[in-house]
């Protein structure tokens, strides 16, 4: 690979490649207050390559790979690039985190303990997790959250937030300039751009909480809080995680500790302001 | 001679009960399964290297729980058998 780049996030230490400098130079820059151990050995390898012979070139044109790979990935503009370099990490994570249990679901910290947040793409799980890291709370991650399967406790995977569509104006009002990303325009997902955390939350990003509080949000209807069966939760969880099945019998004693352990509610909230006052308020009930 | 059923393996079973339903995981096949009542008391029966007839099995559940006319109760325990045994849970001694 022409342009590289080693990048440590949460416990993830990843080696990007790629064929063009923009992916890796826009990392770079938002990434800068991430460790970046040169010659560390990488848990994972992401490639950013031509989807062609000439695709470097003319149209360019990003395949993602790596040490797991899509056969059947679409490729991406290089305008988007820097969105492949984070597909890119995500997909490694996602095929292939071994040492945690690891659920699609963001998480922030508050009094050395964990909130964990889990639902659809679109739940607003994501930019209530931002919209807290700027708000009091330590924004542990927005993607994935890690389940240590030995102590029970979460552990971070601070990456950058990706903020989607009407949730970029949420935060850009929130948040200072100078942490906010390009806007990526046009993507399958839509309009991207990206949220450098706090400083404090990539400097704290080895430092895990137990969990206190699971919640299932969704963005968009009356305000309701429901209780959620250990049944459900457990059901709801398994299908969030990547690798419970992987993980065998550990995976099983660490989540279903956690569903015993971890009060759970259901949550509707038809704006952000509405759902932090609910947020905050079942933390001071349950946590 | 009608079957006898014991559990898949003496330790072939993890366990662990929720509010509303009992987990189990099944070492051999790595697959979890969600269980809800008689299938846990069915399982705790078979423990210990038992194997029982459904109908010895109907036997000592009603010593536990009160399942009704044993006419009626004892498809449904087959029923139940079959189903674990397919699943791996259980199988014939």
């Amino acid at each position: 690979m022409n342009h590289a780049l080693t990048l440590k996030i949460g416990p993830a230490t990843f080696r990007i490649g790629s064929a063009w400098r923009q992916p890796v130079d826009a990392l770079a820059r938002l990434y800068a207050d991430y460790p970046m151990p040169a010659g560390a050995i990488a848990d994972f390898t992401v490639r950013l390559e031509p989807a062609g012979p000439f695709r470097r070139w003319f149209r360019p044109s990003i395949f993602i790979t790596g040490d797991h790979g899509l056969a059947d990935a679409a490729p991406m503009s290089l305008a988007h690039g820097l969105l492949a370099a984070e597909m890119g990490m995500n997909l490694q994570m996602a095929l292939g985190w071994r040492r945690h249990l690891l659920l699609h679901a963001s998480s922030v910290e508050k009094d050395g303990r964990a909130l964990v947040m889990t639902g659809e793409s679109g739940s607003g799980k994501s930019t209530l997790a931002a919209q807290l890291g700027e708000r009091g709370w330590r924004l542990m991650g927005d993607e994935f959250a890690l389940l240590d399967l030995e102590t029970g406790a979460i552990f971070p995977f601070p990456r950058l937030v990706s903020l989607k569509n009407r949730a970029i104006g949420v935060l850009a009002a929130e948040a200072p300039a100078e942490r906010m990303g390009p806007l990526l325009a046009g993507t399958a997902k839509g309009d991207i751009r990206h949220l450098i955390p706090r400083r404090e939350a990539i400097g704290r990003m080895a430092e895990g909480a137990p969990p206190a509080l699971l919640l299932f949000p969704r963005f968009g209807h009356e305000a309701d809080v429901r209780p959620v069966g250990q049944g459900e939760v457990f059901m709801r969880l398994t299908q969030a995680s990547t690798n419970y099945v992987a993980l065998g019998e550990a995976g099983f004693a660490a989540l279903s500790d956690f569903v015993r352990n971890v009060p759970a509610r259901a949550i509707d909230f038809p704006s952000g302001d509405e759902a932090i006052a609910l947020v905050e308020r079942l933390w001071e009930e349950l946590a | 001679m009608p079957a006898r059923y014991c559990q898949d393996s003496p330790d072939a079973i993890a366990s662990c009960v929720l509010e509303d339903m009992v987990l189990l995981y099944h070492r051999p096949s790595g697959q979890t399964h969600m269980a809800i009542a008689p299938v846990p008391e069915i399982l705790a029966t078979l423990d210990d290297g038992a194997a029982l007839t459904a109908g010895e099995l109907l036997g000592q559940l009603a010593q536990l729980y009160d399942l009704g006319e044993p006419e009626e109760a004892l498809p449904l325990v087959e029923a139940h058998l079959a189903e674990l045994a397919a699943l791996g849970l259980v199988r014939i001694a």
